[in-house]
């Protein structure tokens, strides 16, 4: 019997997903051929073909995936190796490909890529791989295979436009709740909720509510003490995360953009903060607004990092004592390769500890957390592989902590996932915060 | 053997043997074509059997090659066997555009073409 | 011979050098059409200014951190492209064809620099085709067409040289050399060489995107 065109030896072909099993039973070569080639039609166009056709096959862009440099320079995991055995094959095929390249094909472009747009600094031709990628989601979605934990954060946008399947009225309930919280702390702090007119909508990602709420807390003690005017809706639209962005459901990433720009416009605000999350930074300034057509959002966007920048720049923030722990930080794709925050990440940092270091490689060229991308949505069942496609940020980090680093800042919510599953794995005995919980440690705070 | 016969036997071999050598050495000798303005060479100059050469393309005349045009129309009467090419086709000192060159390579190859024969590529005349 | 030659030097240069600029042109023409039909923000996002910057770091030898990271590659790479492009140009004997042909010409190299240079570029063809089989992460790339296209860019290289030097066959390898040049030529548009065409395009958007919208490096 000839041999199988990709070995499936690998012990990640055994993971069991609902999703992807139920979505390929339905399929039939002659619906995949069908969806494909209308899909590939009517979405792609010029960026795909000059890609593909300028590609010279030189392997140059390997060593910028931590996939490939975690899984011992397996050519399997490049991303040039990724693309081959998806869009490559597709279009050879003109789509004639049967439900278990589908299988495949999702497997490589949903769990073993973070589109962290790494490898684009790393192609002398500047190849998007990271929207190649994004294109073989965008078939999986239109064919109904995706993962089934992401696929449900999905179905919770559609249903709830928030992520976690928080309703409008827990919502509400958490931002009194640790409203209340907080002022046992400084009894005049207010979360204003509707406050029309507003400088500044603060809006989260619903893990936030559903499970970090002290960040909105934290968030709410910082506000306060800074004395800005903000806001938080009491309406769906407060959530700024987007997991269908990267199942490939691009319409109701467009819902989600949408309801978000439009609350922002209700509650008549001059700007969206947002915290400190990367993924959602990338929906709502880079990838979401674009699919309304809009070239830039609609309102202002400000990452936590540059408000917090924003902050202790103009002295709203007063540092009483500086953070004593050997710190480190981790560069999240979305944020620096996705807005240059970098150094004013670095300012942020150094104003808020004593001794600073460097992890390597960093800013743009920092590894990935291999959560980001949708692919920690993708279930816990596809842990140990984030963990075992990361083994260079365990080494990265681990280097990083015998110069003397104790406690990783990282201010994104999927590096935060991420790096403490690598952490925890390797016994990597480090701290992991987020720069809110520093600054919340360090700051002056009004009684 | 008596030692006159031996001598003459001697001679009439050394004869034959000189006369042998000197029979290559009567065929026509190769020039190079050659011409001073040509400063530093990027390839060797083409050697070139004169005799043989006309003799094969059945060329009479000097001027067929050595031509001399006089106020842009040639002399049929006067030929230039005594002068090198430059002497008409001035160029300007370190004129490096290849213009002699050029007139060199057309009054050969020009020719070769239009009568399809001889040589027309860089390496069949140029040798390393 | 004669007619070989001719036909070789004459009509097929002029095939070769109209399929080589029509078939860019078409290429790069019908690539505009589709973008502003299908990637219509790619004219929004295009910026000169980071654009340029950002193929400025990268035409420059170890301008980024990915040539930094290869020296013995980007070494090679770089005198790879600039003397493909620039010995054919400035090559003595091909200059006094042009000259011959259409009365132009201009500075050229010596033929013993360009036979050197011949040697760097059959080189490099070598340590390209090495890399190919030897390195697996470009091995799992490669398909046939990656070495066909390789041997169509080495061929007048190695023709030339072989013709230069007059080794046996030497007549008809000069006709091979000249066709070789002409299928080179030809195939830039239609086959991965396209690279030398698009190259400006990809990493000028590349470069767009991440100065003028995510204000970063890309390199």
């Amino acid at each position: 019997m000839a041999e199988p065109a990709i070995k499936r030896n690998d012990e990640s072909y055994k993971i069991v997903d609902e999703g992807i099993d139920k979505g390929i039973a339905r399929l039939s070569p002659e619906k995949i051929e069908q969806v494909i080639n209308k899909v590939l039609a009517a979405e792609t166009g010029a960026r795909l073909k000059t890609y593909v056709e300028t590609c010279v096959h030189c392997g140059l862009c390997s060593e910028a995936c931590h996939y490939y440099l975690s899984h011992d320079n397996d050519p399997k995991f490049s991303p040039a190796g990724k693309v081959k055995q998806t869009i490559w094959e597709i279009l050879k095929r003109k789509g004639k490909v049967d439900p278990e390249f589908i299988r495949d094909a999702s497997r490589i472009a949903s769990t073993e890529c973070n589109l962290c747009r790494r490898c684009a600094m790393y192609c002398p031709f500047g190849i998007d791989i990271a929207y190649l990628m994004s294109v073989v989601r965008r078939l999986c979605h239109m064919l109904g295979v995706t993962q089934l934990y992401i696929q449900d954060t999905a179905h919770s946008h559609s249903a709830t436009l928030n992520q976690m399947w928080v309703k409008e009225d827990e919502w509400i309930d958490t931002l009194f709740w640790q409203e209340e919280e907080a002022q046992d702390e400084i009894s005049s702090l207010r979360i204003p909720i509707e406050k029309e007119g507003s400088e500044i909508f603060y809006s989260v990602i619903a893990p936030e509510p559903k499970f970090r709420a002290q960040l909105i807390y934290q968030a709410a003690v910082i506000m306060n003490a800074a004395g800005v005017d903000f806001t938080m809706p009491a309406t769906p639209g407060w959530d700024n995360s987007d997991q269908c962005m990267f199942t490939g459901d691009y319409e109701m990433m467009g819902r989600l953009k949408k309801a978000h720009f439009e609350t922002a416009m209700r509650l008549k605000v001059k700007r969206i903060v947002m915290g400190e999350c990367g993924h959602a930074f990338r929906s709502v300034y880079d990838v979401g607004n674009r699919w309304l057509a809009w070239k830039m959002p609609p309102i202002p966007v400000t990452h936590a990092v540059e408000f917090y920048y924003e902050l202790l720049k103009q002295g709203k923030i007063k540092i009483a004592k500086k953070y004593d722990k050997p710190v480190t930080f981790q560069d999240p794709c979305n944020i620096i390769r996705g807005k240059g925050l970098h150094e004013k990440a670095r300012y942020v940092v150094e104003a808020l500890c004593e001794e600073f270091i460097e992890m390597h490689p960093n800013r743009e060229h920092n590894y990935c957390c291999c959560a980001g991308g949708g692919v920690i949505n993708t279930g816990p069942q596809y842990k140990m592989k984030r963990i075992k496609g990361n083994r260079i940020k365990a080494e990265q980090l681990f280097a990083t902590k015998t110069r003397g680093a104790k406690v990783i800042i990282a201010p994104c919510h999927n590096c935060h996932g991420g790096i403490e599953d690598i952490l925890h794995h390797h016994g990597l005995d480090m701290e992991l915060h987020f720069l809110g919980d520093i600054i919340y440690k360090v700051m002056e705070k009004p009684v | 053997m008596e030692k006159r016969t031996l001598i003459i036997y001697t001679v009439i071999t050394l004869m034959g043997f000189i006369f042998a050598v000197m029979s290559g050495y009567s065929q026509e000798d190769v020039i190079n074509v050659e011409d001073s303005a040509f400063e530093k060479k990027m390839r060797p100059a083409v050697p070139f059997l004169h005799d043989k050469h006309n003799e094969t393309a059945g060329i009479d005349e000097c001027n067929t090659c050595h031509h001399v045009y006089e106020d842009g129309k040639e002399n049929e009467y006067d030929s230039s066997e005594d002068q090198e090419c430059s002497e008409c086709h001035t160029i300007n000192k370190g004129d490096n555009s290849m213009s002699l060159v050029k007139i060199y390579h057309l009054q050969c190859k020009g020719c070769h073409q239009k009568k399809k024969a001889g040589p027309i590529m860089c390496s069949e005349c140029h040798p390393r | 011979m004669h007619d070989i030659y001719n036909f070789v030097s004459g009509p097929l240069v002029w095939v070769s050098f109209i399929i080589f600029f029509g078939g860019s042109l078409y290429r790069l023409i019908s690539m505009a059409v589709l973008a502003r039909k299908k990637d219509v923000f790619v004219y929004e996002y295009m910026s000169l200014k980071f654009g340029l910057r950002s193929i400025l770091h990268w035409i420059i030898p170890f301008g980024t951190v990915k040539w930094r990271k290869n020296p013995l590659f980007t070494i090679v790479t770089f005198t790879f492209h600039i003397c493909i492009i620039f010995i054919p140009i400035f090559l003595s004997a091909h200059i006094i064809l042009w000259k011959e042909s259409w009365g132009i010409s201009w500075w050229y190299i010596s033929d013993t620099a360009a036979d050197v240079l011949a040697i760097v570029v059959i080189a490099s063809c070598i340590f390209f085709l090495v890399r190919r089989i030897v390195l697996p992460e470009v091995k799992y790339l490669t398909s046939i067409s990656d070495y066909v296209i390789l041997a169509i860019v080495a061929a007048p290289f190695i023709t030339g040289f072989w013709t230069y030097h007059q080794w046996p066959g030497f007549k008809v390898m000069g006709i091979i050399h000249i066709v070789a040049g002409e299928i080179m030529l030809a195939a830039i548009p239609f086959t991965r060489l396209i690279h030398m065409i698009f190259f400006p395009f990809t990493r000028g958007y590349m470069g767009s995107e991440f100065g003028a919208i995510r204000h970063a490096k890309d390199w």
